[in-house]
């Protein structure tokens, strides 16, 4: 799942120092830590993974004279180890930034009992309104605790190879495309007319990235309401046996993020794929001569959600204050706008959302697609609270997407099945 | 066998020379082409021109010298202290009298056969519990002795200084640490380089300790840091033009050190034998 | 009493008393416990839950059986190829120093550059290996999601490595073998083959035992080669788990969402017991062999 190593930071509200003073000191932990004030030359620190393009940011707080303290940011290159380091550091008791930065599809485990009472509580009533409903209560515990400030979201369209559907047939223009993208049914039945007509091609990327699609329209994928683990219900079985059953025909059957998979982007492998905001930037980079790529308002289905993260404040923070202001101040508007400009990472602020419409910018790789307006209507288009995240969620989604592997590489959908659910059992 | 071999023995070897030295040559032009062209079939077979393209990238995503320092310093801490505490132990076993050195002696051999790798994982838990995890003291801990170097330098000195040495020494009234550093590390000599040698081969394509300790830490050795390159390239999306060149950029080193003290590394694999 | 030699031993048995056994005793102790995912403390003794859990998983087989193969695809062919490059270079070569040293070059490649070397040659589809074998007419074969054959580039990796160190071992050992047994058998008539099975082999069996014991122990950890070979970033070993091994069995399980460190911990112990028994096994029946052979 290396999409996890892909997302990124974004955005926040305009008003720059909003102190949420209350929140950050109470909360129950015994690892709470003794908390000391930060002065202008000591130093605030922040742990972040892949690019959230914060150095610019960082770099500017650091340089102006007025600054009420220092920040040192440590950059860890994927979301997986930096992961594993959060969960040692929290049995430790120590070892953590002032701020640590949590993978969306993670961010249930830490909201669990046990977990959830090592992080500061960052909820404050000014703020709740700054980002996209969905992302900013999926940091939040059942009883209200707010854990995280979203810094991104990955509201999902679809790219899509005109060119090639051209070739096939298929309408090629923006709107045209709409009715295939409309509901599943209709975008396998044009998969199914595409491959027939173009047999070189594959129909998706991968049956990794529809798998995921799909779930994330799912309400109770993996876990039920209370958190019981319950892969074995009709809305799982349903992705399943569509995944698996378009996998010989519609799917190149590699695995996402491997080098089959990047080198399906310049060889014509396949003609479309579900499309967060900071795929562009990858589409881009593995086929930069590739021409004929676009990107329709549509998602099947409805909408999706992929990818996100949050910055969160441990309570072993000696500056949960400090913490908590400078993380306000990182998911700000102005702030989120510049983590897309570096970093392309799409904003869960909404009025950082909204800058980027009224920019208005277009895409001349994609056709000169309105991406920011684009990415804003898909963003629209989600549903919150789908799909349910339990504590397992992102263990559970590991192993569902590696059985989905298993039968892309010829085991039966059957057996596969049978594995995954003992590997569940297991967890 | 003193024979003159023959012009089949000649090709054999040769032919398993070439089997060594290829997979550094294909590393070699995987990492000198484009990525565009390191994936696209038919693969290249001999070096394009984009080795230094792809180096400069290497250094973009990775901070390559820091890696490397941290390498050589890790290593050269290693094969100092191990030389020295397996030298001290080694003479002590080898050539002092003392209640319990056989029991000593068994216990070090004892823990050569332990699969030490699977302490690393609780010993991991240790260090993060007292918050050395992510910096390079933690990575090198473990590697400040060693059993097989205690084994290896007692099985030198046993035979390398006669009794009768360090009992003229002791006569002419040295005190044991005189002893030590005038008969004892003089003639351990050459042992001593083969083991700094070997220690430091050792501790530099150590991977699992430096992986597990480091993860999630801006600390890097340089076989982390090639992990890095394969989990998190630009954009993340696999690039092995990247990864190739970065991989034979961190070989470098120990090929220069294989190429200055090749010898003395056959030597003492030879020796060792012979002793084990 | 003399203080002084025991100083000089003092630190290396600290150092391994911090670094080596107090961590397995007290991994031993946890083991015995629960220890929620994320929580500070551990939880209550579980009794034998833990060790009960990782045996019965079906994980933990696989990994087993993966370890083993790859370990004896590895160990057997690296012997005998190390063997008969050792007789070769065991004769009046010229440039015997290069020579020497060209068969060492591949000790001085990590295994993390060797596992990424060797990773893009077996790339499923863009891999040298795959488009030589689909050059000559034959199909591809799945280097990542089958079993066997991802064993054999798992094991091409550590044979790669160590078959030029271990030829230096076994050269060593061939030429202490006396010249007058060899000369003995060749009054009796014996050719050079019957000659290195009949003087040679019998001659270097301590060596031989050696060098079996010592990859063993080495090649029953196997981690960096499968780890990096992995193409998925959840390093379960393939899909399948078709070569996930023991060791990374303990590394997976310890970011498992329940109590992963007390059954890492487990898992630990119940790997060193294996090691030490199929250590303990393979000298026995080596040495029986031995035996029985110089009756």
């Amino acid at each position: 799942m290396r999409k996890l190593t892909i997302r990124r930071g974004g955005a926040v509200g305009s008003a720059v120092a909003l102190v949420a003073a209350t929140a950050a000191a109470c909360g129950g932990g015994e690892s709470e830590a003794t908390q000391s004030e930060l002065g202008k030359d000591d130093v605030l620190t922040i742990t972040t993974f892949s690019d959230f393009g914060y150095d610019k940011l960082i770099d500017e707080w650091n340089a102006d004279p007025d600054r009420p303290f220092t920040v040192k940011m440590t950059k860890i290159a994927d979301w997986d180890p930096w992961k594993k380091t959060l969960t040692q550091d929290l049995q430790a008791g120590h070892g953590l930034t002032d701020i640590v930065a949590v993978e969306g599809d993670a961010m249930p485990a830490f909201l669990a009992d046990g977990a959830s009472d090592q992080f500061a509580d960052l909820s404050d009533p000014e703020l709740e309104d700054r980002w996209v409903d969905y992302a900013y209560q999926a940091a939040q515990t059942a009883d209200g605790k707010q854990i995280g400030y979203p810094t991104d979201a990955g509201p999902e369209a679809f790219c899509y190879r005109a060119d090639l559907f051209e070739k096939a047939g298929l309408p090629s223009d923006r709107e045209a495309v709409k009715p295939i993208f409309e509901s599943w049914d209709s975008y396998f039945a044009a998969g199914e007319e595409f491959v027939a007509k173009v047999p070189g091609s594959k129909w998706y990327d991968s049956s990794g990235s529809i798998a995921q699609a799909m779930l994330n329209q799912a309400e109770f994928p993996f876990q039920t309401e209370d958190n019981t683990v319950d892969v074995e219900n009709p809305e799982l079985e349903e992705v399943w046996n569509t995944v698996t059953e378009y996998s010989e025909t519609l799917s190149p059957q590699v695995v996402q993020w491997g080098e089959d998979w990047t080198a399906n982007f310049r060889n014509d492998g396949f003609a479309t794929m579900p499309c967060p905001g900071w795929m562009f930037s990858n589409i881009k980079s593995s086929a930069p001569k590739v021409e004929g790529w676009d990107i329709v308002d549509a998602f099947p289905g409805g909408g999706g959600n992929w990818g996100g993260s949050y910055l969160a404040v441990p309570m072993q923070s000696e500056h949960q204050e400090e913490a908590q202001e400078f993380a306000a101040w990182l998911t700000a508007a102005d702030q989120e706008v510049a983590a897309f400009d570096a970093a392309g990472n799409y904003p869960a602020n909404l009025e950082a959302q909204q800058v980027l419409a009224d920019r208005n910018e277009t895409d001349a790789y994609f056709n000169d697609a309105p991406t920011a307006e684009i990415l804003a209507s898909r963003a629209a288009a989600v549903e919150p609270g789908r799909p349910y995240k339990g504590d397992k969620y992102s263990d559970i989604l590991g192993l569902f997407q590696t059985a989905i592997q298993r039968v892309d590489e010829g085991s039966s959908p059957d057996d596969s099945w049978e594995t995954f659910v003992q590997a569940v059992g297991s967890l | 066998m003193n024979r003159r071999p023959g012009f089949l023995v000649y090709g054999l070897l040769s032919a398993f020379v070439l089997g060594s030295v290829f997979p550094l040559y294909w590393s070699f032009v995987i990492g000198s082409v484009t990525k565009e062209r390191a994936i696209h079939s038919p693969p290249p077979l001999y070096p394009g021109g984009h080795f230094f393209d792809n180096a400069r990238r290497v250094f973009d995503q990775i901070d390559f010298w820091s890696a490397l320092a941290n390498s050589i310093i890790i290593s050269g801490v290693s094969a100092a202290s191990v030389v020295f505490f397996s030298t001290l132990a080694g003479y002590s076993f080898a050539k002092l009298r003392f209640r319990g050195s056989n029991v000593g002696m068994a216990f070090v051999i004892a823990t050569m056969a332990i699969p030490t790798q699977l302490a690393l994982m609780p010993l991991l838990k240790e260090f993060s519990n007292i918050g050395l995890a992510g910096t390079r003291t933690a990575v090198v801990l473990p590697w400040l002795v060693t059993a097989f170097g205690v084994f290896f330098m007692r099985q030198f000195l046993v035979d390398a200084i006669p009794d009768e040495l360090i009992e003229a020494a002791r006569v002419d009234g040295c005190s044991q640490i005189r002893t030590f550093w005038t008969v004892a590390v003089p003639a351990a000599r050459p042992a001593m380089a083969i083991l700094a040698l070997f220690t430091f081969m050792h501790t530099w394509t150590d991977f699992m300790w430096p992986l597990l300790i480091l993860q999630g830490s801006d600390v890097q050795t340089l076989q982390t840091a090639l992990e890095q390159l394969k989990i998190a390239p630009a954009g993340g999306i696999a690039d092995i033009a990247l990864l190739q060149a970065g991989t034979l950029l961190a070989t470098i080193p120990l090929l220069i050190l294989f190429i200055a003290t090749g010898r003395q590394l056959v030597a003492g694999i030879m020796q060792g034998a012979v002793k084990g | 009493m003399r203080l002084s030699p025991y100083l000089y031993v003092v630190p290396f048995f600290a150092v391994f008393l911090v670094v080596g056994v107090y961590p397995m005793v007290y991994s031993g102790y946890l083991s015995f416990f629960s220890w929620p995912r994320y929580g500070p403390h551990h939880g209550d003794p579980v009794g034998f839950a833990n060790y009960a859990h990782v045996l019965q998983d079906p994980v933990f087989h696989k990994a087993f059986w993966n370890t083993i193969g790859i370990f004896l695809l590895s160990s057997v062919p690296q012997v005998i190829l190390a063997t008969v490059i050792a007789a070769m270079l065991d004769t009046q070569l010229r440039g015997r120093t290069w020579w020497r040293m060209s068969v060492l070059l591949p000790f001085v490649v990590s295994p993390a550059a060797t596992a990424l070397i060797f990773g893009s040659l077996f790339a499923d589809k863009t891999g040298l290996v795959n488009e030589v074998i689909h050059a000559v007419g034959l199909p591809k074969v799945g280097w990542h999601s089958d079993r066997l054959a991802s064993w054999t580039a798992i094991a091409s990796m550590v044979n790669y490595r160590w078959t030029g160190y271990n030829t230096l071992i076994i050269l060593a050992a061939l030429q202490a073998v006396s010249s007058h047994l060899y000369e003995a058998a060749a009054i009796d008539g014996a050719g050079r083959v019957k000659q290195f099975f009949h003087v040679a082999l019998p001659s270097i069996r301590p060596t031989m035992l050696f060098v079996i014991v010592t990859s063993t122990i080495g090649g029953l950890q196997i981690f960096t080669e499968p780890r990096l070979f992995d193409t998925n970033l959840q390093f379960q070993g393939g899909a399948d788990y078709q070569y996930q091994t023991l060791t990374m069995y303990v590394f997976n399980t310890s970011n498992s969402a329940t109590d992963p460190y007390p059954r890492a911990a487990a898992a630990t112990w119940i790997i060193v017991l294996i090691i030490i028994t199929i250590a303990l096994l393979n000298f026995a029946v080596t040495r029986m062999i031995q035996r029985r052979s110089e009756r």
